[in-house]
């Protein structure tokens, strides 16, 4: 059987790795595809930890729901980004700055 | 009631007669620039009519005493007002008269003068300060309007001002002057310290504060206050100080022969007639105020002036000078009167004197005119008032010549002349005086008969040199030029001509006692000896005479009949004029420039050294303080400031309007909080 710790540890480096892309990549799609990675992350971790609850499947449930969220979030984030590129022209997080002051 | 009824309806006149000049004076002052001589004449002649009015109103009928309160300080009230007496009433009518008899001559003599608006303002401020002087009822008023007089003799001096010389005598005069104010300044404070009033008619009329004041055991006593004796013989002479400045006797009489800068008209009106005669009107009015000592102090003074003037008057060749010392030792004569107790016969003399002494100068400046308008005609270049270069100007300027000599022998004393009567009454009074005196001031009459046996021939030689010797080859053409003066200036002459004469002063030409303006005062009581009243006329003019034909023989016939030659110290010290200016100038000029060159050296080199090294000092103090203000104070201001900004930049580095910065940001955030809360 494979321990808990290892599911923990995929999901860990997942999440480092969807960070990661949230963080430094130049073009609003990897980084929407870097917040999937940890939405999915988590995701793993609900569905690793559900085992303790078997039962009732909250694990397995709220799995359910957070990818239901994440493909609702991920339809308005695409939205957003084709409007960000509408008024900008690009798509690149460094060049869209206007959030300063 | 008569004075009463004087108050109601006259009192209007006597200040016409005062203030009329004045308001020339504002008038031309306040910026009328032309037409001035009318203006002038006209105010200075109602001035003399209404005077004369006045004067038959007064003369010994009344004495008109009017006052008003001026001011006060604390309790003590001072007041101001008009004393009209004889001798007010006479000094008025002489002052106004002569002024207008000045202002007609003027009107030619002074004629293309391109400043002649300064003249007549002038000529009005002198009338008003001198009228007012002698109606003046207050010591204090009389010392205000003394110092309008010298203020603008001054300003007459200087008329010309451009003229170095002339700038030079005024001051010379104004600072005379000064010395006699002083000493006036100081008899007025004596005075009011003693009586507590100004008032001439409390302080010196019959049975005045003055005579029934008293010396009892050294002190001099007036009602309850008391002063030592001594201060009373200090009051005496602090006021005729006062007068001997003004009256220029010895030694302050330099700055007289130098006033004569000024123009001839106003040397007649100024210098001649009135301003100076205004010291023997002071010594007039105060009279009770001199003790014996006093008096007798007064007699040496007068006697020397006389006396020194006659004999610095035979070698002076500048024909105003020589008038100029005539004036001074005829002053001298009234002083020396006054003080031997002549009181009547020195007015007699002023009034006199006024009119021939007045004359002289005015038929001077007629020649004086005609040698200067005639000089420039020809383009030559010589002093034009030099009496050697002038000569036989008898039969050009006939009339001049003629005025002049009636002048010149009231002034001599010749018979059927004004001088006659009161030279002679002053010399008859000297010498009944030296009857009961006793020890030096026995010689005192005869030094007067000597300096009148000068004056004899000083005056000669002045009428010989001008009217009849040849002139020098220089200015013949100039002297066969002249002609009399113009018509207005002639009028003026022969009218002082007649006044000259004993006529307008009584009709006994021989007694001067039969004289009515002789008989309006009085004198002290001196023995009256019959014999004098023979034999002094009668010595006088046989040693005029005697004088007259010398000069004649000497000048005219050119007969080398001398007593002492040029070059004899006799005759340098008499024409260096005693040596009183180098004297002067090296007794107390030269020290005065001293110690004011020492004053200047120290402050210049202390004073100034001082005040530069303090400035110094504050200089560093504020240098350092700039540097405390720029570094320490603005430092800690400036330095808060680049902190926060500083700060402000580094902050500002967060807010890059990123999206991956600020979520860098908050993974810090959180990691850092993370292990705080794993390590804590």
């Amino acid at each position: 059987m494979i321990p808990l710790s290892h599911f923990l540890l995929i999901s860990a480096c997942l999440f480092c790795i969807g960070l990661y892309g949230v963080l430094t990549k130049r073009n609003a799609i990897q980084v929407l595809i870097g917040i999937e990675f940890m939405i999915n992350a988590a995701v793993l971790n609900f569905v690793a930890f559900g085992r303790y609850d078997a039962e009732q499947g909250g694990g397995q449930m709220f799995a359910l729901f957070a990818i239901i969220l994440a493909a609702a979030g991920v339809a308005v984030a695409l939205a957003i980004i084709l409007n960000v590129y509408k008024h900008f022209k690009t798509i690149d997080p460094v060049k869209t700055d206007t959030l300063k002051d | 009631m008569e004075s009463m009824y004087f108050a109601d309806s006259q009192i209007f006149l006597v200040s016409a007669v005062v203030v009329l000049p004045l308001i020339s004076f504002l008038f031309i002052l306040a910026g009328k620039r032309f037409n001035t001589e009318n203006l002038a004449l006209f105010h200075i002649a109602v001035s003399f009519i209404l005077s004369v009015y006045l004067f038959t109103g007064i003369w010994n009928k009344q004495t008109v005493h009017l006052q008003w309160s001026w001011f006060s300080i604390g309790n003590v009230e001072f007041k101001v007002g008009i004393l009209l007496n004889n001798l007010s009433v006479l000094m008025m009518v002489l002052v106004s008269g002569i002024a207008t008899l000045v202002h007609v001559y003027s009107r030619a003599y002074m004629k293309g003068d391109p400043d002649i608006y300064r003249y007549w303002a002038y000529l009005g401020l002198f009338c008003f300060s001198m009228l007012g002087l002698v109606v003046s009822d207050s010591l204090l008023l009389i010392y205000l309007f003394w110092e309008l007089v010298g203020f603008s003799s001054y300003l007459l001096i200087g008329f010309w001002y451009t003229r170095d010389s002339a700038a030079r005598a005024s001051k010379k005069a104004f600072i005379m002057n000064r010395i006699g104010d002083l000493g006036f300044l100081t008899g007025i404070m004596i005075i009011y310290q003693q009586f507590r009033t100004f008032d001439l008619s409390l302080l010196f009329a019959e049975n005045g504060l003055i005579q029934a004041s008293f010396i009892q055991e050294a002190m001099w006593i007036s009602g309850t206050s008391g002063m030592p004796e001594i201060w009373l013989t200090v009051a005496g002479v602090a006021f005729f100080l006062g007068a001997m400045a003004k009256s220029a006797q010895f030694p302050l009489h330099t700055w007289l022969p130098d006033a004569m800068e000024g123009p001839t008209a106003v040397s007649s009106l100024i210098h001649a007639a009135t301003m100076v005669a205004a010291g023997v009107f002071l010594i007039a009015r105060i009279y009770p105020v001199f003790n014996l000592q006093v008096l007798n102090f007064m007699v040496i003074i007068g006697t020397i002036t006389a006396f020194m003037a006659a004999t610095i008057a035979l070698t002076q060749n500048d024909i105003k000078r020589i008038l100029a010392y005539s004036t001074v030792s005829q002053l001298g004569f009234m002083i020396m009167a006054l003080g031997i107790g002549a009181y009547s016969e020195s007015i007699f003399h002023l009034s006199t004197h006024a009119f021939f002494k007045c004359l002289l100068f005015l038929a001077a400046g007629a020649v004086i005119h005609e040698m200067h308008h005639n000089r420039d005609k020809y383009g030559l270049d010589f002093d034009y008032q030099d009496i050697r270069l002038m000569g036989g100007l008898k039969k050009q300027m006939p009339l001049a010549f003629i005025s002049m000599c009636i002048a010149s022998a009231a002034l001599v004393g010749l018979p059927l002349t004004s001088g006659f009567l009161s030279k002679d009454s002053m010399l008859i009074k000297v010498f009944e005086w030296a009857d009961s005196q006793t020890g030096i001031l026995k010689i005192i009459p005869y030094l007067m008969l000597l300096s009148s046996a000068l004056t004899a021939f000083y005056i000669s030689r002045l009428i010989f040199k001008v009217f009849f010797s040849k002139p020098q080859p220089v200015s013949i053409p100039v002297v066969s030029d002249a002609k009399d003066a113009p018509g207005q200036m002639t009028v003026v002459l022969l009218i002082l001509a007649l006044f000259s004469t004993f006529l307008p002063f009584g009709l006994n030409p021989l007694s001067y006692e039969t004289s009515w303006l002789w008989s309006g005062f009085s004198s002290s009581e001196i023995l009256k000896q019959e014999l004098y009243h023979q034999i002094i006329p009668f010595m006088v003019n046989t040693i005029s005479a005697g004088m007259i034909v010398l000069a004649y023989r000497m000048y005219v016939q050119n007969k080398p009949f001398r007593f002492v030659s040029d070059e004899s110290f006799l005759y340098r010290f008499s024409s260096g004029e005693w040596y009183l200016n180098q004297f002067y100038s090296f007794a107390f000029v030269k020290p005065i420039e001293k110690v004011a060159l020492l004053s200047w050296r120290f402050d210049r080199y202390v004073i100034d050294a001082i005040v530069l090294s303090a400035a110094v000092v504050v200089r560093r103090i504020s240098d350092f303080s700039k540097w405390t203000d720029k570094n320490i104070v603005d430092g800690a201001v400036n330095g808060s400031a680049s902190l926060v900004a500083w700060a402000g930049s580094i902050f500002r580095m967060f807010q890059s309007g990123r999206l991956q910065h600020y979520l860098l940001s908050v993974l810090i955030v959180l990691l850092t909080f993370l292990i705080l809360i794993f390590l804590i």
